[in-house]
């Protein structure tokens, strides 16, 4: 192995590369974490990873036209969402279904793809696994902007989005708007899932969504405990994994998952200490 | 309505709360209620019994708009039900409003504030006033001391208590509940009951029950609907309703009259 010492890291936050990484991934990780927490209280989990999946078949579409492979994830990852979203309702398929079709779709349109523009590559690779370290300014803008974006979302909705999640009727007959609601959430999921492929790779994406939310629901803490949890917890596994996998010189990615796996191992055995107690 | 003005009682020649004219409801492509026509006036306590699979809850999710009629009407305060715009002023408890998730993050204080989001409010905060009426609320519904509990910690009862504090927060001029006796003993029915017919006193709320406790009904309601697909609609004056529940039930329901008096009987 060839990575550094632990005493220099310190020198390592003053290249722009790491600066990029550690800004563009906490914005992406704390979206990831907020938007996750909502997606495990929908028991929607699973959805973050069929629209990974239907990413893939996304980015080997703007590899095959030649178009920045990101936003072709994004219009796929919204199609995809709002398919999940019409097979569920019309009851054409169960939720888990409905995202395997939609997972069977996305995998298929990608092999195809690759196959007829001659099998993968490089850029597929860093799309797969994550490639947080070459971030670069137009990233980062995009990863505040969607940031910002969740964050209004959330501060303007969290509780009609609770309200909906915890009784559905009820919502509805207090003329709450269900679906407009449900709508834009599930548009923020695409946004969310396919502007993060980037930092943690598609394979990866769906542990970074959900994992912060099991962490902070470990806690059994209020709701505001709880979303700011996740959200520091998610921070602290970006910023723990690009330095660590700095210094032990393993996929950024990976250790990201490992840290935040690691946060949610300990809060479980924190609770259940102090039960016992 | 404000709470003042409804514990005046309604004004002579209001229209009723609710009325149906020939309501027809179909749910997976069968006629689940039919031919129904009724109405409940404003400040009634109606008690809605029915064998499982009769069509209860269908009435009052077809009622509440949750499931479309396929014929017939329903006005609401006078006004046929597409028309009608004080859903705000409507609270509603369904039968699995208390299965939720154990671990679902929210405080009882947290639960019951967001039961004041409706569309006249969406996007804003809560206020400090918005919080004193749910501390209010909480304090009618005796829940005070668990408010800072987790919804998942607490017991069938209190989760009752909870979710209906939750439909009360709005202060509501409907209130519909769905089988809320569901998970709860006789000691905590009996609290529960005391307490519906309790706001029904203070605040004149018009309150629909549907139940299958058939002894809490003619006990605390004044009027019934007996629902097997068809409606009949009764007074509980100890003479009518047991025809309307022989339609329902079968021929051979009988009514064993108990001896003792109702703790808490509708005036």
């Amino acid at each position: 192995m060839s990575g550094i010492s632990f005493s220099d890291v310190p020198s390592l936050f003053g290249y722009q590369f790491m600066q990029y990484a550690l800004i563009g991934g906490t914005l992406a990780a704390a979206t990831c974490a907020a938007i996750g927490l909502f997606m495990l209280l929908r028991r929607e989990a699973l959805i973050g990873e069929g629209i990974a999946h239907v990413s893939f078949g996304g980015i080997a579409l703007g590899l095959f036209i030649g178009v920045y492979p990101i936003y072709t994830a994004l219009l796929l990852s919204v199609i995809a969402t709002l398919s999940i979203t019409w097979l569920r309702r019309k009851g054409v398929a169960s939720s888990d279904a409905a995202i395997g079709i939609v997972v069977a779709f996305g995998l298929s349109l990608g092999l195809v793809l690759l196959s007829l523009s001659g099998g993968f590559n490089v850029d597929l690779f860093s799309y797969l696994f994550g490639s947080i370290l070459t971030i670069d300014s137009q990233d980062l803008t995009i990863s505040a902007a969607l940031a910002i974006g969740v964050l209004a979302f959330i501060t303007a909705l969290h509780k009609e989005v609770l309200s909906i999640t915890f009784d559905e009727k009820a919502a509805r007959v207090s003329g709450i708007p269900v679906e407009g609601i449900t709508f834009a959430f599930n548009i923020l999921v695409a946004l969310t899932v396919a502007l993060s492929i980037k930092i943690i790779g598609i394979l990866l994406v769906t542990a970074l969504l959900i994992l912060p939310g099991v962490a902070a629901m470990q806690l059994r803490l209020s709701f505001r405990g709880t979303m700011l949890f996740a959200v520091a917890a998610s921070a602290v596994s970006v910023i723990t994994g690009v330095v660590l996998s700095a210094v032990v010189d393993v996929a950024t990615s990976a250790v990201i998952i490992f840290v935040s796996m690691a946060i949610a191992a300990i809060a479980a055995v924190y609770t259940r200490l102090g039960d016992k107690t | 309505m404000a709470a003042a003005e409804r514990a005046r009682g309604p004004e002579v020649g209001a229209p009723p709360a609710i009325r149906a004219d020939r309501l027809e409801v179909v749910r997976g492509g069968a006629v689940v209620v039919e031919d129904a026509s009724f109405s409940i006036e404003r400040g009634d306590f109606v008690g809605i019994v029915g064998p499982n699979g009769g069509g209860k809850t269908s009435l009052v999710q077809a009622i509440l708009g949750l499931l479309p009629r396929s014929k017939g009407e329903i006005w609401i305060e006078g006004l046929r039900q597409h028309e009608f715009r004080g859903w705000d002023r409507v609270g509603y408890v369904s039968q699995d409003a208390t299965s939720f998730d154990e671990r679902f993050p929210l405080t009882v204080r947290e639960l019951v504030g967001i039961g004041l989001v409706s569309r006249k409010n969406m996007g804003r905060p809560l206020r400090a006033a918005d919080w004193k009426r749910v501390d209010e609320e909480l304090d009618f519904m005796g829940i005070s001391d668990i408010a800072k509990r987790r919804v998942g910690e607490l017991s069938g009862g209190q989760r009752q208590r909870v979710v209906v504090a939750r439909a009360l927060v709005r202060n509501p001029d409907l209130l519909v509940l769905d089988e809320p006796e569901r998970g709860m003993d006789a000691s905590a029915l009996e609290r529960f009951y005391g307490k519906l017919s309790e706001l029904h006193r203070e605040r004149s709320t018009t309150v629909i029950v549907v139940s299958h406790d058939l002894s809490t009904v003619f006990c605390r309601m004044s009027r019934v609907l007996c629902v097997n697909r068809v409606v009949y609609s009764s007074c509980v004056d100890g003479s009518t309703e047991e025809a309307a529940l022989k339609k329902v039930y079968g021929e051979h329901f009988n009514i064993v009259y108990h001896r003792h008096e109702c703790t808490e009987r509708f005036a």
